[in-house]
């Protein structure tokens, strides 16, 4: 079963001894970072039986083509998204997962040409909800967005080279990002459902609780909301109000939607004071926000009638007391669950703005009803 | 020791197009800008247009909006372009 994506090299049958400083021969791993197939860490070079087990994960028909992957317009095949997972060290079981999420990212309102090319260091977070979590040992708890295992990290990085090598997305060439964030080695955690006070993510977005979903969104890296004082739900929210309200991250100039995730301490101080999903969103909507002079800079910038502010949304209120709203509407914050049983922390994650919008899919089979097209919801 | 190398990138189907032949001279042609509405963009076009205003008699000059700086502009928006100028000037300004 190889497909076109075989090169037609074979590596020097014997070792010739290196020059000072040069590269071995004879090691593909060398040969993968040679050819700039790497994220800048070692890749486990394929074999054709790893490919071929990931490729029938995947559903088989290794040229069946899943997508086109922007800015560089490379199509991503089922045997070349195999090959990228082996390279990541993914299991042939989290194929569904990874495959789901590439997916979702290549929907319209995604706009991945645009994540992928921005100055802005967005770089797309996978959340996994449901069963499958479990079935492929994803972690949900403790360092839940750090090192250590391996679904989360590989699945993540899985994607990255997806972006490195079918996209084109080589930093400075495709990619313009001005400083990047971690996160693009890898950004791909799990909802912790049992340790959550409320319904998950996707079952609040219609889904029932035994479908399996990845959600995506553009995202800045995490920001940490401590609190340790707090034994109600207003005092821990003000604190992740606090963390939102800034005009230096993008949703502050150009708006579209953001991410929270709730450590289970700080889930189970605000649920005990009866607040539900909805009323979480609602009270840090509600709070968090600028001023139009602060977002505007009070009109420092607005010389000679050519104003600056043009180009924040239209619906911001051009008054110098109106407050804005760090996203249009409480639906806008995306709420999570995450993070170890101890620790009275939580986390902001700002979005790149309105030029994207969050995207929801369900892993496996198709969802049913009008909302959703083709497996895919938008939000 | 052998290794057989997969390459991950994937092909890319594209058509090859040459781009369009310069022009001899700008004088007397249709200009169409397109403003990306980036913060700084139309700053560097105006101007840009106003130098070039100084030594080149324009037969007009049309600004067009792309809908958002972060998407490819419409095909329908492009295909305007062409069709109501001679040439076009782009930039961004971020």
């Amino acid at each position: 079963m190889t497909g076109s994506n075989v090169v037609d090299v074979v590596m020097a049958t014997t070792m010739t001894a290196p020059e000072a400083g040069a590269l071995p021969v004879g090691d593909p791993v060398e040969y993968y970072f040679e050819q700039a197939w790497s994220d800048g860490l070692p890749v486990v070079p394929p074999t054709q039986a790893k490919i071929d087990a990931t490729v029938e994960a995947l559903g088989g028909e290794p040229d069946f083509p899943e997508a086109v992957i922007p800015p560089r317009r490379g199509t991503l095949t089922r045997e070349v998204l195999a090959i990228n997972m082996v390279m990541a060290g993914c299991k042939p079981e989290y194929a569904p997962v990874v495959r789901a999420a590439m997916l979702a990212l290549c929907t319209k309102q995604w706009n991945l040409n645009g994540v992928q090319a921005t100055t802005h260091m967005a770089a797309p977070l996978l959340v996994v909800n449901g069963p499958v979590r479990n079935a492929i040992g994803m972690n949900a708890g403790h360092n839940v967005f750090g090192s250590g295992n391996r679904a989360n990290a590989t699945i993540g990085r899985a994607i990255r080279l997806v972006l490195l090598t079918v996209g084109g997305a080589t930093p400075g060439d495709l990619d313009k990002s001005t400083l990047g964030h971690p996160g693009k080695y890898t950004y791909c955690i799990a909802e912790n459902e049992e340790l959550s006070p409320w319904a998950p993510y996707h079952v609040e977005h219609g889904m029932a609780p035994e479908d399996s979903a990845v959600f995506v969104i553009a995202a800045e890296p995490p920001h940490s909301v401590v609190n340790h004082v707090a034994n109600d739900a207003q005092g821990v929210l003000d604190s992740i109000v606090s963390a939102m309200s800034t005009i230096a991250h993008n949703n502050a100039v150009a708006s579209g939607s953001c991410a929270v995730v709730i450590g289970p301490e700080h889930a189970a101080t605000i649920a005990a004071s009866g607040f539900s999903r909805l009323d979480v969103r609602s009270y840090l909507w509600m709070n968090a926000g600028n001023t139009w002079g602060e977002v505007s800079f009070n009109d420092r910038y607005a010389g000679g009638g050519k104003v600056y502010n043009k180009a924040l949304p239209a619906w911001y209120k051009r008054e110098t007391n109106a407050r804005i709203p760090i996203v249009p509407t409480p639906d806008d914050i995306h709420l999570f669950v995450a993070g170890g049983a101890a620790g009275r922390f939580s986390a902001f994650i700002p979005g790149w703005g309105r030029m994207t919008s969050p995207v929801l899919r369900k892993i496996g089979a198709m969802p049913e009803g009008a909302v959703c097209a083709d497996g895919t919801c938008a939000l | 020791m052998e290794y057989q190398i997969f390459d991950p990138r994937g092909v890319v189907h594209a058509e090859h197009r040459d781009i369009a032949p310069r022009v001899a001279s700008l004088a007397g042609l249709r200009v169409g800008v397109l403003d990306n509405t980036k913060w700084n963009g139309w700053k560097v076009l105006e101007r840009t247009m106003a130098l070039l205003g100084e030594q080149t008699p324009f037969a007009s000059v049309t600004r067009y909006k792309k809908e958002s700086f972060s998407v490819n502009a419409e095909p329908e928006l492009i295909a305007r372009i062409a069709a109501e100028n001679d040439v076009a000037l782009i930039g961004i300004g971020d």
